[in-house]
């Protein structure tokens, strides 16, 4: 862990070289399960390129004016939180430090430089650093700690795709089962709970639940929302 | 294992998956039992980390208030700029904001995205899933909406809109549901283009078109309510000594009923006029930001306004007052205290 220069205030945390950092974020946008074909290789690479070239448009937009820094947010929450929520242990945690890392990147967009390094990774950056910090810090005021956060074997882009894009697809469920996902998930209350606050019985709490993570799943493995 | 297992049905396995996971504080080991079952539990391990909703709105309009305020901070950390920047106005608002209530917010917010191309800025659910709070940007206001319940009835509000095609805005509008009371003409008193009409959620739009309209004190507000009132003439001396309104021109009948008048606070306007046919008066609510919400409510009380709610510091970060108007119409009076 270093900083990344005198007083800028972003920790960083060199757990992959930005080489790798690049080629897994190509990997990761690959839809999971299918191998890429030559032929369509060039079309694809153009198509990440333009995606590339967009948020790049959007990164700028953002460095000369900040109120335009909501697009990159959008983008970017549901990969942030799923990276930091998957190595914390609880909710509030979770939300801290995501607050933290997407008000870190605000403050310091500027210092964000294109160089081919998508803005995601630099947004991993900063959170692996944020985690390590919480965790070095409470293990001064608390020395009995967990393990600290394994970057190496968690630290998969692809996961992060995948769970991003899961957390994107919870958004568009019909409304009964998204509440219903909401509530057990979210709110981890019982399906007794659940059916009353809904006016349902527990039978039908739990076959929306089972007709949610179906729809779900059957869209992640489509690859398309 | 799975073949001793009864046949159970698929939703009462996969909620014993579910449960066990909510209540276990390790990750638990493949516990799958059948390969029915195996992808559901993989996504439901997923799951436990999906963010709560509010949190992920309320981190955005933080991130809102932080970018405004750190546009002329150069590259000062946000977290100094928060501290330092204490405007009386939230970022993006103007002085005076509709707040309309509604039943069905979000077909509402639905309904402003769709016929003016208004942006969600924020939107606060309840556990039952109606709103809260919402905000959508259209143009360059901001409407505020949220749903009705036992205690605050729907309170549609009449609003003018300026937009750039009215005719076009029009044609989208009724697209989205909405109900043609006349169509925009040049035949309009005010000079501009202008037709009329209702959404299905009971409120009435002006759209017009600025031709030789006299810009008020930041150029032309997008959404500006309009007041019909009975009485109306009544209003204008309240509304300079509630809230020091300033008359920025009036018209009246030669028996003194106002035809039209726009009274400025702050930096908006809003509209009023003597209710008539179609257009009645309609008890709103109106969020207006002010210097200092004490000072703003006091005077209101002084000038006979009843109150609704004395100052108070909000958790979202305003102090905030709540008085009524003679006519029935509640004001809201915010300080944004920058946090």
């Amino acid at each position: 862990v270093f900083l990344d220069g005198p007083g800028n205030g972003v920790a960083t945390v060199t757990f992959l070289a930005p080489g790798s950092y690049y080629s897994r974020v190509m990997m990761a946008t690959r839809r999971p399960g299918k191998k890429k074909l030559p032929r369509k290789s060039s079309a694809s690479r153009e198509a990440k390129t333009s995606a590339h070239a967009e948020e790049h448009l959007l990164v700028e937009a953002a460095q000369s004016d900040p109120a335009r820094f909501d697009a990159l947010y959008e983008l970017h929450f549901e990969r942030v939180y799923g990276f930091i929520a998957a190595r914390v242990h609880d909710r509030a945690t979770a939300e801290d430090l995501t607050s933290e890392v997407f008000c870190k990147a605000l403050a310091n967009l500027k210092s964000y430089e294109w160089r081919g390094v998508p803005f995601v990774a630099w947004l991993l950056r900063i959170a692996g650093n944020a985690i390590i910090d919480r965790s070095q810090r409470a293990s001064r005021e608390h020395p009995i700690v967990d393990d600290p956060p394994d970057f190496g074997a968690k630290h998969d882009l692809r996961a992060i795709e995948h769970r991003a894009r899961l957390f994107q697809l919870v958004k568009r469920l019909p409304e009964a089962q998204r509440r219903v996902v909401q509530e057990r998930f979210v709110d981890q209350r019982s399906i007794r709970e659940i059916a009353e606050r809904l006016g349902k019985s527990e039978g039908a709490i739990k076959q929306l639940q089972l007709r949610a993570i179906e729809r779900l799943r059957a869209q992640m493995e489509g690859g398309h929302a | 294992m799975p073949r001793n297992l009864p046949k159970r049905p698929l939703a009462e396995q996969l909620d014993e998956v579910v449960q066990a996971m909510l209540v276990s504080l390790q990750q638990r080991p493949e516990a799958a039992p059948h390969r029915t079952l195996a992808p559901l539990a993989a996504i439901t391990r997923e799951l436990r980390y999906l963010p709560r909703e509010e949190f992920r709105a309320t981190l955005k309009s933080d991130l809102q208030r932080r970018a405004s305020m750190s546009v002329n901070e150069g590259t000062e950390s946000a977290a100094a700029a928060t501290a330092k920047a204490v405007h009386y106005m939230r970022p993006g608002f103007t002085s005076i904001t509709p707040y309309i209530i509604v039943n069905g917010a979000s077909q509402f917010i639905d309904f402003l995205k769709n016929a003016f191309d208004g942006v969600e800025r924020l939107r606060v659910p309840m556990p039952d899933g109606r709103l809260m709070h919402a905000e959508v940007a259209v143009g360059n206001g901001i409407i505020e909406t949220g749903d009705a319940n036992e205690q605050i009835p729907p309170a549609p509000t009449d609003i003018h809109l300026y937009v750039n095609d009215a005719d076009a805005t029009f044609d989208r509008a009724l697209a989205a549901g909405a109900t043609s009371i006349y169509r925009p003409t040049d035949e309009h008193p005010s000079g501009d283009r202008w037709g009329a009409l209702k959404d299905p959620f009971g409120n009435n739009w002006y759209i017009a078109t600025p031709k030789d309209w006299t810009p008020g004190p930041e150029g032309l507000r997008s959404v500006q309510p309009y007041l019909h009132l009975r009485e109306a003439h009544k209003m204008i001396p309240f509304l300079e000594n509630a809230f020091g309104a300033e008359d920025l021109g009036t018209h009246k009948t030669p028996d003194g009923r106002v035809l039209h008048s726009t009274m400025r606070i702050g930096k908006a306007t809003l509209e009023i006029d003597e209710a008539h046919g179609a257009y009645q008066p309609k008890p709103c609510v109106l969020h207006v930001y002010v210097p200092d919400a004490d000072a703003m409510y006091a005077q209101a009380m002084r000038a006979g306004a009843t109150s609704v709610e004395p100052p108070t510091d909000k958790p979202y970060g305003d102090r905030s007052a709540g008085v009524k108007d003679p006519f029935g119409n509640t004001w809201y009076l915010n300080t944004y205290l920058g946090r």
